[in-house]
């Protein structure tokens, strides 16, 4: 049941439309210079190579941002969506150190700022059962908004038509680990500014892949650390019995556990 | 007046100099909590960490190491000549720690919502194990430094209760720091990405861990020197060599660990090239941990106090060059963006290095941190050849060290560009490149994970142009359709410095001759002059 978003970049005419469904159904300002993302912009079009790209939050399957909130603000729905409870949200800014595709934005001039990014209209719009308002916008067709598997199969469909439109590759497909945010592209990727991240991995498994091991360090190295305690401690009270610095009696009162060892030896 | 004579002391020059510091500091804090961090700090959407996590967080809690390790020297391994610097190590890391939390409570957006992870979990998070870590630690560290309060308030009996629940208490402690220490590593683990090969590696947790040991070893060491001078006590010599000692085996093992970890993920490379990257590594390679490492296993070096003073001060500043690396030199390349702290964050960054001298200084006087003086273990050797290991240790060799450092420092932080804020006359085309760079790396990119790629160019603009021509190779290779001869050296020389050759390129062949136009024609890519901002940046962009 994961939803998302098939970005045909050969089909945009960068007519903008989606841009301005996005501020309005988000109440954000609507004259704002939408050239790059920012706490007020969730999409813009970004020109390159003289293609319009759209961009926004990819919505990873196993998002960087929601594993590393240390208060579950950033989190992933059920339905695919990556979503934020300002409520939560302490503003550490992690997610933003986090996100390969450095997607989530600060509101730095509040007083009480939030961290802002696309939701793919999870509140206003998805969660009813709607399109979100860039892909119902759309009048060339290029936002198209379904479940993420049948997204999938319909670009490979396209790549496999029209092969000469192209560059053989589904940007999403495999990023990250896989997004819910497809795209598809008559130029390489790499030209049009994505960024290259890791394939087939997903970011949150690099650091669980050491949070996981910690119960089992405090356990060794609590016990270690408490044997070593015991056995230097013990040496030590009984090289002070033997220089006749402690009697077996005051070193039992010093340290029972320790001087255990060390009171049988005496007898 | 008198009760604050008692107090603090005689008014000297420094206590005047610590006051005016918590002035500033005080109208700094006024400034970030009243008007938000936007109006007080330089962060952005590409560098939301900057100076107050690379230094006041990442710097301060791995100073504070010298309390774990000195704590579990004495009362885990029973080492207990090492008692006498226990102490002040301990304290150093207490308020060390208080420092760190005045100094998160700057940067989170809601200060007030800092207790949220205790109430809201997120187990899958490191930044959740270092919020859990920080407070148990800093609570642990109050438990082990409240023998002192009730010593001088002569409470008996909690003070029995503390003594005896010490070894488990610091074997506590020693967990909770270790994962505190390597967690801060951790933390960059999830952007292999962003953070420079120099710096990123899967071993980011144990490299974390060695480093603050070393760190904290050698930040035990300088206080010591510098609580000898204030308080007017002998340096505790036989005990600092001990942990000069330690000092050069803990380095050791950091750069195998480094040496290695470079070589096997093939970044060893990145230090040999002319970037400010490769100079910074250098600094805190060479200068911060090879060269102090050198010095402390020198005996003659270590029966110097100023030698030992030397060492240990270029260990932290080794130590806090890398930990500003990783926070803000190694993300430079990604985000393409360029930060300097603003006045306002650094005077915080001061005043709370200032808040935590003078109430090291207070601790000083009023608790009993200071043991007794003790006699002091001096090799045979040495009482036939010197009288005594005293002396001061800010002599003129030490002062003169720590001179040419901060100069070499200077130089290159200026080499490298990396003060833009203190510069101010950055030429037009490197604001351009700076600007035009939103996104994207200056650094070499590999297109197909073989290529290594020059950073963009950005070409002046002539007359009536308008504007200057920012070239990317990135937007003009990829694996497969477009490699190095379509261009190369029939269009243009292949060079060394990634630049055109000296007057190669001109707009008449650019436009409409043999050069751009080649490709540029309408068909194989746009003509052009189908929109000129595709190429020319607007400089006022």
């Amino acid at each position: 049941m994961t939803r998302g978003l098939l970005i045909d970049l050969a089909r945009c005419r960068g007519c903008g439309s989606c841009v301005t469904a996005c501020r309005e159904i988000n109440r954000l300002p609507l004259d704002a210079p939408a050239e790059r993302l920012d706490a007020r912009t969730w999409t813009f079009l970004d020109h390159r190579a003289g293609l319009t790209v759209k961009r926004q939050c990819m919505h990873c399957l196993d998002p960087a941002c929601a594993s590393v909130c240390p208060v579950g603000a950033m989190h992933r729905s059920p339905d695919g969506p990556v979503v934020y409870d300002e409520t939560l949200c302490m503003g550490c800014r992690y997610c933003m150190i986090a996100c390969p595709f450095g997607v989530p934005r600060y509101e730095w001039d509040s007083r009480e700022p939030r961290v802002r990014k696309c939701i793919l209209c999870w509140e206003q719009r998805v969660r009813n059962g709607e399109k979100p308002a860039c892909a119902a916008v759309c009048p060339a067709g290029a936002i198209a908004f379904g479940e993420r598997q049948d997204l999938v199969d319909r670009a490979r469909q396209r790549l496999r038509e029209r092969p000469d439109d192209y560059v053989d590759h589904i940007y999403g497909l495999r990023e990250a680990g896989g997004t819910s945010v497809l795209y598809l592209s008559p130029v390489p990727f790499a030209a049009l500014g994505f960024p290259r991240v890791q394939e087939d991995r997903r970011y949150p498994g690099m650091t669980w892949a050491i949070l996981e091991k910690m119960p089992a360090g405090w356990t060794v190295s609590g016990a270690l650390l408490v044997g070593l305690w015991w056995l230097t401690g013990r040496r030590e009270v009984m090289a002070r019995v033997e220089r006749g610095e402690l009697s077996v009696d005051e070193a039992m009162q010093l340290a029972p556990p320790l001087a255990g060892g060390a009171g049988r030896e005496e007898e | 007046m008198m009760k604050l004579v008692r107090l603090f002391g005689r008014l000297t020059l420094w206590k005047l100099v610590l006051g005016l510091l918590l002035i500033a500091g005080a109208y700094a804090a006024a400034v970030r909590f009243t008007q938000g961090l936007g109006a007080a700090t330089n962060l952005s959407d590409a560098y939301p960490w900057g100076l107050w996590i690379g230094f006041d967080v990442l710097v301060g809690v791995g100073v504070a190491a010298g309390g774990f390790v000195i704590a579990a020297t004495v009362h885990v391994f029973h080492m207990e000549r090492y008692a006498a610097i226990a102490r002040p190590a301990l304290l150093t890391a207490f308020l060390g720690y208080l420092m760190v939390i005045l100094a998160v409570l700057f940067d989170l957006g809601r200060p007030t919502r800092i207790w949220h992870p205790l109430v809201f979990w997120n187990p899958r998070s490191v930044m959740f194990l270092i919020g859990w870590c920080e407070m148990l630690y800093a609570i642990v560290l109050a438990l082990e430094f409240s023998p002192l309060l009730f010593e001088k308030l002569g409470w008996t009996r909690p003070l029995r209760a503390v003594r005896k629940l010490m070894g488990p208490l610091v074997i506590l402690g020693v967990i909770l720091s270790v994962t505190h220490q390597s967690s801060l590593g951790s933390l960059y683990v999830i952007a292999p990405d962003k953070l420079h090969p120099l710096w990123y590696s899967g071993m980011l947790p144990v490299l974390f861990l060695v480093s603050a040991v070393a760190a904290g070893l050698a930040m035990t060491m300088f206080e010591s020197c510098m609580s000898s001078r204030a308080f007017g006590r002998r340096l505790e010599g036989d005990l600092l060599r001990g942990l000069a000692r330690a000092v050069v085996v803990v380095q050791a093992v950091y750069l195998v660990l480094r040496a290695n970890d470079l070589l096997y993920r093939g970044a060893l490379h990145y230090a040999f090239e002319a970037t400010p990257e490769a100079v910074l590594f250098w600094g805190e390679i060479g200068l911060g941990s090879a060269l102090p490492m050198v010095l402390l296993a020198s005996r003659r070096v270590r029966y110097s106090n100023s030698g030992l003073f030397f060492a240990a001060t270029l260990t932290v500043m080794g130590f806090i060059v890398h930990r500003l690396n990783v926070a803000v030199t190694g993300m430079a390349g990604w985000t393409g963006a360029s930060y300097f702290p603003s006045v306002l964050e650094m005077t915080v960054t001061v005043s709370l290095v200032a808040l935590g001298v003078a109430l090291f200084g207070l601790a000083g006087r009023w608790l009993p941190v200071f043991p007794p003086a003790r006699e002091e273990r001096v090799p045979a050797w040495m009482i036939r050849r010197r009288p005594a290991a005293g002396g001061p240790f800010l002599t003129r060799p030490a002062l003169f060290g720590l001179w040419v450092m901060v100069a070499v420092g200077a130089v290159g932080v200026a080499a490298t560009g990396g003060l833009p804020a203190l510069g101010g006359g950055r030429d037009a085309a490197e604001v351009a490149v700076a600007a035009a760079g939103g996104e994207e790396s200056p650094r070499p990119v590999s297109a197909d994970g073989e290529l290594t790629l020059p950073p963009p160019w950005l070409f002046p603009a002539g007359e009536e142009s308008p504007g200057p021509v920012r070239f990317d190779h990135r937007d003009h290779v990829d694996a497969g359709e477009l490699g190095c001869r379509r261009c190369h050296p029939g269009l243009f020389l292949f060079t060394r410095s990634g630049a055109p050759a000296e007057g190669e390129i001109d707009a008449d062949r650019a436009h409409d001759g043999d050069l751009c136009a080649a490709c540029h024609d309408g068909e194989t890519a746009f003509n052009t002059y189908d929109d000129c901002t595709l190429c020319h940046v607007d400089s006022d962009d």
